[in-house]
C-alpha cells in the first residue's frame, strides 16, 4: 500500500508537465460554470467551489446571513449524514471543507488524495446540495459565529480588529459595510428559516463556478457539473453599489482598551481594481511603498528597519487582509477596491509620532514620486516574486478564477507581459491619480485614547526615545521634523469608544 | 524517479561522509546527505519535475532550548534577526537588493530546538548568487552594538504583535509552570523582562554566535530544480572555509514532577476562558515506542473524530475547540490537552472531562479501528503536505533539525505502523498521572 502511495505521489511534484487548462468559453448565465486544471499523474485533486454571492447579498437587518448559512453547509450535516458522522468519515483522508466568505464572493475549498477522491467527494456533494439544516449546528455555528463577533475580534487579534474598524468607516451605509459575520444585533435575530431561505435564493446553479484541479480522473468533472445541475437555474444580479465615499479630512476612529500596544490600520477608496490598466502602475508604487512582509517596503524600512519601532509596517493597492501569509490569497473579488496602510502594534508612547511618519512618507510619496532606481527595483521584483504566487493545485485555481472575474485569460502571465511595459512616468503619474495624504480613514486601537485624540488636534510634539543611544545623525535629524509633523485633524474627525462596543450594530459606534 | 550513483565516485572530494543515498517509505522522493569537513551537513532534493522554484533552507540547531543561562530568554529568536544585518564583505543594502530583484520568499524563524532560514526562488540561474551569498551571511555576519539596540526594540515590537493573544499567554504560563529547571520553561519570544534586557546583550550575542553559528551546528537543505553535483561545488565552494564550533550543549536536567501544580491567568480584556493541561512526555525517538503511541493517542483521544470532540463541542456545545499538542523535540517536552470555553462556569467541568477521558484509555485498549483510521489520518495528512518544494523544506526541516537524516520520517512512520493498542494503552499508564500535570487556566476581565 505504502509503495503505491509513493510512486503515485511522484506526481505531486510534476505540476509543471502535464497542466492543461479548460475552461467553458460561454456560458448561460443561469447554468453552472466551470474552471478544470487537469494535471495528469497528480495524486492529489482540489476542489474550489465558488459562489458568486457574499456578505454584501446580506439582506437589511439579516447582516451575518451569508456567511451563517455557507458556514452551516461547511461545518454541519447533510440530510444523510449528522456532522459528526462527516468528521469520523474526512478523519482517515485528512480532508476537510474549508470555506472563506468575502464581500461579493464565497469559495468551499478542499484537497484531498485520489486514493479518496470518491469518499470524500461524495460526501462534500452532500453537504453542498442537500445540506441537513440541524438546529443543533445552527445553534452551534451561530453561537460561535458570535463569540468571534463579542470576544475574539475585539479581545484577541488587535491587528484584525484594526483592519474591520477600517472597513465600518470606509463602508458606512454601504453594502460591503459591515463585518461577514454580521453585528451582534442583527445575527442573534437570525433564524434557521431566514437560512434556509438564503439558501435556496443564492444557492443556484448561475451563482456557481466548479473549479476542479489535479490528478482526477477525466470523467469526473462531467459526474460534479451533472450532480450540481440538480439545483435550480439562476443567478442573482451583480450588485449595484453606491459609489465609495471618500473621507473629508483626516477621519479617526479610536477603539479604546486596556493594552500596551497601538494597533494602526489606514486607508481609502479607490476607484480602481486589477481589471485596469492603470493597476499594473500603482502596484509598482504600492510595493515600493509597502509591499507585504518584504524588505522592499519602505515603510518597513523607515520605521522597523531604522528606528525599530514595531515588527512590520506595510501598504496594500486593494484588499488584502491574510496578515501572516506569505502571498497573496484569491477569490477576494471586489467591483470596488481600497488602498490601505497597516502599522503592525508599536508601544502607546511612539504612537503619535509612528502615525505622522506613516503620513509624512505617504505625503512624500504623493509629491515626489518614486525614484527611478527604486521604479527598477520594485518592478523587477514584481516580475519575479508573482512566479511563486501559484504553487498549489488550489492556488492555481484561485488565480484562474480570479483571472476570469477581471476580465484575462491568465492574470499572472499579463503581469509578465504588462510590467515591462510601465514607465517610471506611468507610475508617477498613477500615484498622482490614486493616491492622496489629506483624506485618510484612520483606525486605531489604544489605551488611554482622549489623551491621543487632544495630542494630535493640538498638533503637541511627539519626540521618542531609542533604546540605542547613538542612533545616527540622520535619523535624529529626521525625528525632529517627523515630531512635529503636522496633523490636520478637526476635533469633530475624532470617534472614541469603547473596544467591546464594536460589531453590537452596525457602523461605527458612536463617541463616548 | 531520479537514481543518484553512489556518492563515493563524488568528484567533489573535499566532501566527506556520504550518508544516505535514496529513501524508503513513506517519502516519495530520494535524496542525499552529505557532510563536509567542516561538520556542515547538506540535505539535498532535486526535484527536476518542478518548473523553476529551489527552495534554499538553513537549520541551525538555536533555539529555546539553547537559552541555558538565566535572564537570555528568546535570545535564539533575538538572534535570528540580527542574521540579516550584513557583512563587511557584502552591506545589508546590497544583500536586500539582491533578494528584492529576486522576487525571493525569504525570512526567517524561531522554534525551541532550531532557527530555520530559508530562500524561496525561482530560476536555477540564481542558485550560484544565493549560495554566496548565504554562506557569507552566516560566516561573516557583521553588526555593532547600536544595530543590535536597535534591532532589540524590534522584538519588543513583536511581543507588542501578540499581546492581545489569549493562545499566548496561557501557553507562556503553563510552560513556565510546568518546567522547573529546562530551557523550555519559556516560548521562543521569551519572557518580557529579558526582552527589555534584550539592548545590553552585546557581548552575550557574540558568544551566542561562536557557540551555535557554526557548521557543525548547521544543516543546508535544498529542494526543487537545480543539479546535485552542481550544488554540492558550490556549497563547498563557498562553506568550506567556515569554521567549526565544537560547542557542546548541555541543557538543565529537568526533575521528575512529584505533585499536580495549577496557575490562572486574568486577561486585562474580555475573552473566551481557556484551559490547558500538560504533562511531561518523552523527546522525539525514531526507534521507541513511547512518543509514536503518544501521538497516536492523541488523536484517538481528542481529535476531531473523537468521542469527547464530540461531546464537548458538537454536542454539550461547551467548547469552542478542544486540540492537543503533543511535540516532537530534542528533549522531553509537555503533551498539551487544551480547550477553548465558551462560558466561564464550565472550566471545572471541561477540566474533569479532560482527566475523565484520559483515565477511560488506561482502562481500556482501544480499537483496532480506530487506531487503522488514524494511522491512515497521520499518514494522508503527512503525503498531502508535499505539493511544493517549499512545502517539502518547511516539513523536512522539523525532523531534520530532529535527526538530521530525513530517513528518520520513513522510520517514524515504520513505528506508528508498529503501534498496538496495548502500547497506547500502556504509554496513557506512564505518563498521565495526577502528579506529572499541569492546569493552567485563563479568564478575561471586564471590557473596557
Amino acid at each position: 500500500m505504502r509503495k503505491n502511495i509513493k510512486y503515485s505521489l511522484l506526481g505531486i511534484l510534476s505540476l509543471g508537465l502535464a497542466l492543461t487548462i479548460v475552461s467553458c468559453a460561454m456560458k448561460n448565465p443561469d447554468k453552472l460554470a466551470s474552471e478544470l486544471v487537469p494535471v495528469e499523474g497528480n495524486p492529489l485533486a482540489s476542489f474550489r467551489v465558488l459562489l458568486d454571492v457574499g456578505s454584501a447579498n446580506d439582506p437589511a437587518g439579516k447582516e451575518g446571513l451569508c456567511q451563517l448559512t455557507l458556514s452551516l453547509l461547511a461545518g454541519g450535516g447533510s440530510k444523510s449524514l449528522t456532522f459528526k458522522e462527516i468528521q469520523k468519515k474526512f478523519y482517515p483522508m485528512a480532508a476537510s471543507v474549508g470555506l472563506r466568505v468575502d464581500k461579493e464572493m464565497s469559495v468551499f475549498r478542499g484537497t484531498v488524495h485520489v486514493d479518496n477522491l470518491e469518499k470524500y467527494y461524495d460526501i462534500f456533494k452532500g453537504m453542498l446540495l442537500e445540506p441537513g439544516f440541524r438546529e443543533e449546528d445552527f445553534k452551534r455555528i451561530k453561537t460561535n459565529q458570535l463569540n468571534f463577533l463579542e470576544r475574539t475580534l475585539v479581545s484577541n487579534r488587535d491587528e484584525q480588529f484594526g483592519k474591520e474598524i477600517l472597513n465600518l468607516m470606509m463602508y458606512e451605509g454601504h453594502p460591503y459595510g459591515h463585518h461577514q459575520s454580521g453585528t451582534v444585533e442583527t445575527l442573534k435575530n437570525l433564524t434557521l428559516d431566514d437560512i434556509k431561505a438564503f439558501y435556496k435564493e443564492q444557492f443556484v446553479q448561475g451563482n456557481i463556478t466548479i473549479g476542479l484541479a489535479g490528478g482526477y480522473p477525466s470523467d469526473f468533472p462531467a459526474k460534479v457539473m451533472q450532480d450540481f445541475s440538480s439545483l435550480p437555474e439562476g443567478h442573482t444580479t451583480q450588485l449595484s453599489l453606491p459609489e465609495q465615499r471618500m473621507p473629508s479630512g483626516l477621519e479617526i476612529v479610536i477603539a479604546e482598551k486596556k493594552t500596551p500596544a497601538t494597533a494602526m490600520s489606514m486607508g481609502f477608496p479607490v476607484s480602481i481594481s486589477k481589471a485596469d490598466d492603470d493597476y499594473f502602475a500603482l502596484w509598482i508604487a504600492v510595493a515600493h511603498f509597502g509591499e507585504h512582509r518584504q524588505h522592499l517596503s519602505l515603510l518597513f524600512q523607515k520605521i522597523r528597519e531604522e528606528r525599530g519601532q514595531n515588527y512590520g509596517d506595510y501598504a496594500y493597492a486593494d484588499h488584502f487582509i491574510q496578515g501572516s501569509k506569505k502571498f497573496p490569497g484569491q477569490n477576494f473579488c471586489r467591483q470596488q477596491q481600497y488602498f490601505s496602510i497597516w502599522i503592525r502594534p508599536l508601544a502607546n508612547s511612539n504612537r503619535h509620532f509612528v502615525l505622522r511618519q506613516t503620513l509624512r512618507e505617504l505625503k512624500k510619496l504623493v509629491e515626489e514620486g518614486i525614484p527611478e532606481e527604486r521604479f527598477e527595483l520594485a518592478r523587477t521584483y514584481l516580475l519575479n516574486y508573482t512566479k511563486l504566487y501559484a504553487q498549489t493545485l488550489s492556488e492555481i485555481l484561485g488565480w484562474k478564477i480570479d483571472s476570469k472575474y477581471y476580465g484575462y485569460k491568465d492574470f499572472l502571465a499579463e503581469v509578465q507581459r504588462r510590467l515591462p511595459r510601465i514607465t517610471h512616468q506611468d507610475v508617477n503619474s498613477a500615484i498622482k491619480k490614486y493616491l492622496n495624504f489629506e483624506n485618510l480613514y484612520i483606525a486605531l486601537i489604544t489605551d488611554d485614547a482622549e489623551s491621543l485624540k487632544n495630542d494630535i488636534i493640538a498638533n503637541a510634539p511627539s519626540p521618542i526615545t531609542y533604546a540605542n543611544p547613538n542612533m545616527p545623525e540622520k535619523i535624529l535629524e529626521e525625528d525632529k521634523i517627523i515630531q512635529v509633523f503636522p496633523l490636520d485633524v478637526k476635533p469633530e474627525k475624532v470617534t472614541i469608544a469603547p473596544a467591546a462596543d464594536f460589531f453590537q450594530k452596525a457602523g461605527v459606534p458612536k463617541s463616548n | 524517479m531520479v537514481k543518484f550513483r553512489p556518492a563515493f565516485f563524488s568528484l567533489f572530494l573535499l566532501v566527506v561522509v556520504p550518508i544516505m543515498l535514496q529513501s524508503s517509505g513513506i517519502l516519495p522522493f530520494d535524496y542525499r546527505l552529505e557532510e563536509l569537513e567542516n561538520g556542515l551537513k547538506v540535505v539535498s532534493i532535486p526535484q527536476p519535475d518542478q518548473p523553476e522554484v529551489i527552495s534554499y533552507y538553513t537549520i541551525v540547531r538555536s533555539g529555546s532550548r539553547n537559552e541555558i543561562e538565566p535572564g537570555k530568554s528568546g535570545f535564539a529568536h533575538f538572534f535570528e534577526h540580527m542574521m540579516f544585518k550584513g557583512t563587511k564583505n557584502v552591506s545589508i543594502e546590497e544583500y536586500t537588493n539582491f533578494i528584492i530583484q529576486l522576487g525571493a520568499g525569504t525570512n526567517g524563524y524561531t522554534t525551541d530546538d532550531y532557527t530555520c532560514y530559508y530562500v524561496v526562488f525561482a530560476g536555477r540561474e540564481n542558485l550560484e548568487e544565493v549560495v554566496r551569498l548565504q554562506a557569507d551571511k552566516f560566516i561573516n555576519l557583521y553588526y555593532d552594538e547600536e544595530m543590535l539596540k536597535t534591532e532589540a526594540s524590534v522584538i519588543e515590537g513583536e511581543y507588542y504583535a501578540s499581546v492581545s493573544n489569549p493562545s499566548r499567554r496561557i501557553y507562556e504560563l503553563l510552560r513556565d509552570t510546568a518546567f522547573e529547571k529546562h530551557s523550555y520553561k519559556h516560548t521562543t519570544l521569551g519572557y518580557l523582562r529579558d526582552i527589555m534586557d534584550m539592548p545590553n546583550q552585546f557581548k552575550y550575542s557574540k558568544l551566542y554566535r561562536t557557540r551555535f553559528y557554526a557548521p557543525d551546528n548547521a544543516i543546508l537543505l535544498v529542494v526543487g530544480d537545480f543539479d546535485h553535483d552542481q550544488l554540492m561545488k558550490l556549497v563547498q565552494k563557498h562553506y568550506g572555509g567556515w569554521e567549526k564550533s565544537n560547542y557542546e550543549l548541555v541543557t538543565p536536567e529537568e526533575p521528575p514532577q512529584t505533585k499536580a501544580k495549577r496557575a490562572h491567568y486574568d486577561f486585562p480584556t474580555r475573552t473566551l476562558p481557556r484551559i490547558a493541561i500538560g504533562f511531561h512526555g518523552p523527546a522525539y525517538s525514531e526507534e521507541k515506542i513511547d512518543k509514536a503511541a503518544l501521538d497516536l493517542l492523541a488523536e484517538i483521544a481528542f481529535s476531531r473524530s473523537s468521542s469527547i470532540y464530540q461531546r464537548l463541542v458538537i454536542e454539550e456545545q461547551k467548547c469552542l475547540s478542544l486540540d492537543t499538542s503533543f511535540y516532537n523535540r530534542r528533549d522531553a517536552h509537555l503533551l498539551i490537552f487544551d480547550a477553548v470555553v465558551k462560558q466561564e462556569k464550565d472550566l471545572p467541568y471541561v477540566e474533569k472531562e479532560i482527566f475523565k477521558e484520559i483515565e477511560k484509555f488506561k482502562k481500556e485498549p482501544v480499537s483496532e479501528e480506530l487506531l487503522s483510521d488514524v494511522k491512515s489520518n497521520l499518514k494522508y495528512s503527512f503525503i498531502n503536505d508535499l505539493d511544493t518544494t517549499d512545502h517539502i523544506a518547511g516539513e523536512l526541516a522539523f525532523y531534520i533539525n530532529l535527526a538530521t537524516d530525513p530517513g528518520t520520517v520513513n522510520k517514524l512512520f515504520d513505528l506508528y505502523e508498529k503501534v498496538t493498542p496495548e502500547d497506547i494503552q500502556n504509554m496513557t499508564k506512564k505518563y498521565f498521572k495526577k502528579t506529572n500535570s499541569t492546569v493552567a487556566t485563563l479568564a478575561g476581565g471586564k471590557a473596557k
